[in-house]
């Protein structure tokens, strides 16, 4: 050939690549197209048919977007339903931005793979969106309204967020990771399990003061505000009813994210959601409340699409609140419900085997015949959890090594201990090392009725003591026992 | 003559041939051999090793081309007929790797389904690499090896903080069933070693040529085992479900950022590398039926082998998994007799004509 034609031919052919990688041609008109944010499935009225309930992002001109819902009852598949919602809408369905996959509680009644797996299957969607059970319905979790201008899908997400998952409060779970986990010799897995508390008032709703308390996460209230909070706490070690709640729920163990700049961000917006007489509401006016602790609309007002309803608005006028709280955990055995961790349980497992690894956590010892209840700050150090086969019996190793300082002390000390903040006593340390292995043990008790192992016991044998695997394998979790080697040990 | 470079034959191997194997090959590897997989692909490149070394053994004794030393042991026709038959075998070789690539581009790089025409662009670039010969395919490896490079390398470094390497324990779980079914199973992805023996003549034998050749195949070897040990790594129990898995290993560090799928750009950039190597075993089926009907100009059996592909690949747009089990399943011989067996037996291809030994004699 000669250069003209190569020219020509070189040219022709980077055109056309263009044109094949950048698709110009297969796009499809943005008006027709329903983003979705989230997908919501419910149990149906009649036995193995189910109600999806998307919840579809509609981008205004302001650019802050409004949302709808649509729900699709009475379908055979979830396929199925999405194409209901296309036929019905008009819309085209693209799931590509879907990142958050909400079941209702009856649908974990039943192997909840029979409705995950329609995802699975899909390229168009992700599988790393988030999965969470959801309390009652997921159609009326994702009508929850947002108050900061978000869907409430987004609100949920921050609540599931990797991020909340490193505070200890919730156990974030991805659909890829459940589908090892129910496909793995275990056949186990957990979700969150989230749940829409409505009792909650918003500022305008001039919210009393167990609301108060309920939003601030640990350490966001200084001084005397937050030890009078801490007050309450009483007889747990870890507080059971301390009120202080971190990004999803009122955990005894407030955890934090690691930054302290971060977390004096979060306690400045988080405290500024109380009542109107606060001091940090007057100095940050503007600030939003966290996502995650934030009083929600329970406002279901019609939406703007056919069928549709208001998928996370708040309007000026809402006052009720609702807040998204995940810090309990359900765990799956052959995609069936089989048990649910409490909160302190939810976060004694995280902090033993999850990315947690920073953590508030409330210890109470008698000290000159008086009951003191001590805030740690515990800083994770190394966790490692071992199987392995002893004497024919498999025993479960949990290995933690955590720092701790004293964040706060419920009775009043003289200057020098308030000063040496970072010195634990001895004898603290030893109490929070046991009610540590005492929340694990009740997990594993759980674990162990529920024939779920979310510790991955089968797992871990298969893979480095397979003869003893297959001797074991049956009933392993029975056989299991337990040993604990946590050492806490003081800052400085 | 048709020249290429050792250099870029060290570079076909190390950065291009590692990227055929990142798309469906770890998924079907992971349906029949588990978590054993990394010992079946061994068994392949050791094998595909092996045979290049012989090749470069054959090399450095001869400067004759492939078709030189079979005209002189079977003449002419013998060596027209042979080449006819390597045709057939490169266009069926390369027929799957481009239903791979096909599917694997429009089903990541394009919102909806797209018509089967949207990859008729590549023939016209594939058409254009086989009127040129092996020179474009040495530098097109030249390119590619600082595109793959770094592509490649921040791929696996956004994937491997996700992978938990004990799901490849126990070693040997699935038996020699396994380990053997997936190697003999995954054969037509490792044709690669046959290239040498048609660049027989078509590169210089320099010192130490084959320690380099061995080294980058090395350096390429390890490459595919990382990517598939980060793969299952991954993906576990689940790893027969993902089919597309250059795009899918990095997306856990990048999806949930604010950047968004940043690592898709690296996609991109190994799609270009792969398209390119994707055009390879045209180009060799072109070089044969050259050399089947005399030396031809390139520009008929060049059209007239991607037209012909650009018809398979729309009449097979929607038989990819039974095309792809007939490949693997019932004509994995096929493709052991051509990619190893003759390459190996083409040791005792007579290296001078029979005159000239004659000749010689007398």
């Amino acid at each position: 050939m000669n250069k003209f034609w190569t020219r020509l031919f070189i040219i022709a052919a980077a055109v056309l690549l263009l044109l094949f990688f950048s698709n110009d041609f297969g796009l499809i008109d943005i008006q027709k197209t329903a983003v979705v944010a989230a997908i919501g499935i419910d149990a149906a009225e009649q036995e193995g048919f189910c109600d999806v309930t998307a919840q579809i992002a509609v981008p205004d001109q302001s650019g802050s977007g409004k949302a709808s819902n649509v729900t699709v009852k009475g379908a055979s598949t979830v396929n199925d339903a999405i194409t209901e919602l296309n036929r019905k809408t008009g819309w085209y369905p693209t799931l590509v931005h879907c990142k958050l996959l909400l079941l209702g509680e009856k649908v974990a009644d039943n192997d909840v793979l029979g409705v995950l797996d329609f995802f699975l299957r899909s390229n168009f969607i992700d599988d790393s969106c988030l999965v969470a059970v959801c309390e009652e319905r997921a159609e009326d979790t994702l009508r929850a309204s947002s108050p900061v201008g978000e869907l409430t899908a987004v609100s949920i997400s921050k609540v599931l967020s990797s991020t909340a998952q490193k505070t200890g409060a919730v156990s974030v779970m991805i659909l890829r990771d459940f589908a090892k986990g129910y496909y793995s010799d275990a056949a186990s897995g957990y979700l969150p399990f989230l749940s829409v508390k409505r009792e909650a008032q918003s500022e305008n709703g001039g919210s009393g003061g167990q609301g108060q308390q309920a939003f601030a996460p640990a350490g966001a209230l200084p001084g005397a505000a937050e030890k009078n909070m801490r007050g309450t706490a009483g007889g747990e070690v870890y507080g059971k009813d301390a009120t202080c709640i971190c990004a999803a729920g009122k955990n005894g163990i407030c955890a934090m994210v690691k930054k302290d700049i971060c977390a004096a961000a979060e306690r400045a917006r988080a405290f500024s959601i109380k009542g109107p007489g606060s001091i940090w509401q007057k100095l940050f006016p503007r600030r939003n409340p966290l996502p995650v602790a934030v009083p929600c609309a329970s406002g279901s007002g019609q939406g703007e699409s056919s069928g549709g309803q208001n998928g996370g608005q708040k309007s000026g006028s809402d006052t009720n609140a609702d807040v998204f709280d995940a810090s309990k955990t359900m765990l799956f055995y052959r995609g069936k419900r089989a048990a649910v961790l409490e909160t302190e349980e939810t976060l004694a497992f995280n902090l033993a085997d999850t990315s947690t690894d920073l953590a508030y956590g409330n210890v109470e010892v008698m000290e000159n015949g008086a009951p003191v209840v001590y805030c740690l700050k515990i800083k994770i150090s190394g966790k490692k959890i071992k199987t392995d086969v002893r004497g024919g019996t498999p025993v479960l190793t949990f290995r933690i090594r955590a720092h701790a300082q004293v964040s706060d002390v419920n009775s009043s000390q003289n200057i020098v201990d308030v000063a040496q903040t970072a010195r634990v006593p001895a004898h603290v340390l030893r109490a929070a090392e046991e009610k540590f292995a005492a929340m694990l043990g009740k997990v594993l008790d759980k674990c162990v009725q529920s024939n779920s192992d979310i510790f991955g016991i089968a797992q871990s044998l298969h893979r480095f003591h397979p003869k003893e695997y297959k001797r074991l394998k049956d009933g392993l979790l029975e056989k299991v026992r337990p040993a604990y080697d946590i050492q806490f040990e003081t800052l400085h | 003559m048709d020249k290429i470079k050792l250099r870029q034959i060290c570079f076909l191997f190390a950065v291009m041939m590692p990227v055929t194997k990142t798309i469906v090959y770890p998924a079907t590897l992971a349906y029949r051999s588990r978590n054993d997989l990394l010992w079946s692909a061994l068994c392949n490149l050791l094998l595909e090793g092996i045979v290049i070394a012989l090749v470069m053994f054959l090399a450095k004794r001869t400067k004759c081309t492939f078709f030189d030393l079979l005209r002189n042991t079977f003449g002419k026709i013998g060596a027209k007929i042979i080449y006819g038959l390597f045709a057939l075998f490169f266009f069926l070789s390369a027929l799957l790797p481009l239903m791979e690539q096909k599917n694997f581009v429009t089903l990541e790089l394009y919102e909806n389904v797209p018509p089967v025409i949207s990859f008729a662009p590549f023939f016209a670039l594939c058409f254009y690499a086989c009127t040129k010969g092996f020179k474009t395919i040495g530098r097109v490896a030249d390119i590619a090896m600082p595109i793959f490079a770094f592509c490649f390398a921040a791929i696996l470094l956004l994937a491997v903080p996700h992978a938990d390497f004990a799901a490849l324990l126990p070693v040997g779980d699935t038996g020699a069933k396994g380990i053997f079914g997936g190697a003999l199973h995954g054969m037509n992805w490792y044709t690669d070693c046959l290239y040498p023996l048609f660049f027989l003549g078509h590169f210089e034998y320099e010192k130490k040529a084959m320690l380099k050749t061995l080294g980058a195949y090395a350096a390429g070897a390890f490459a595919v085992l990382l990517f598939l040990a980060t793969f299952y790594g991954i993906y576990s129990d689940i790893a027969i479900l993902q089919y597309n898995t250059l795009a899918e290993i990095s997306k856990y560090t990048t999806a949930g950022t604010s950047l968004g799928r940043v690592d898709l750009l690296f996609v991109f950039a190994l799609t270009l590398v792969l398209i390119f190597y994707s055009c390879v075993p045209v180009q060799m089926c072109v070089h044969c039926v050259r050399k089947a009907f005399g030396g031809c100009s390139p520009i008929i059996p060049a059209a007239a082998v991607n037209a012909l592909l650009l018809v398979f690949s729309i009449f097979f747009n929607y038989s990819f998994v039974e095309l792809q089990t007939l490949f693997t399943q019932k004509l994995w011989f096929v493709f052991a007799i051509f990619a190893y067996v003759v390459p190996i037996l083409s040791l005792l291809l007579r290296r001078e004509p029979k005159n000239k030994r004659e000749e010689n004699h007398e």
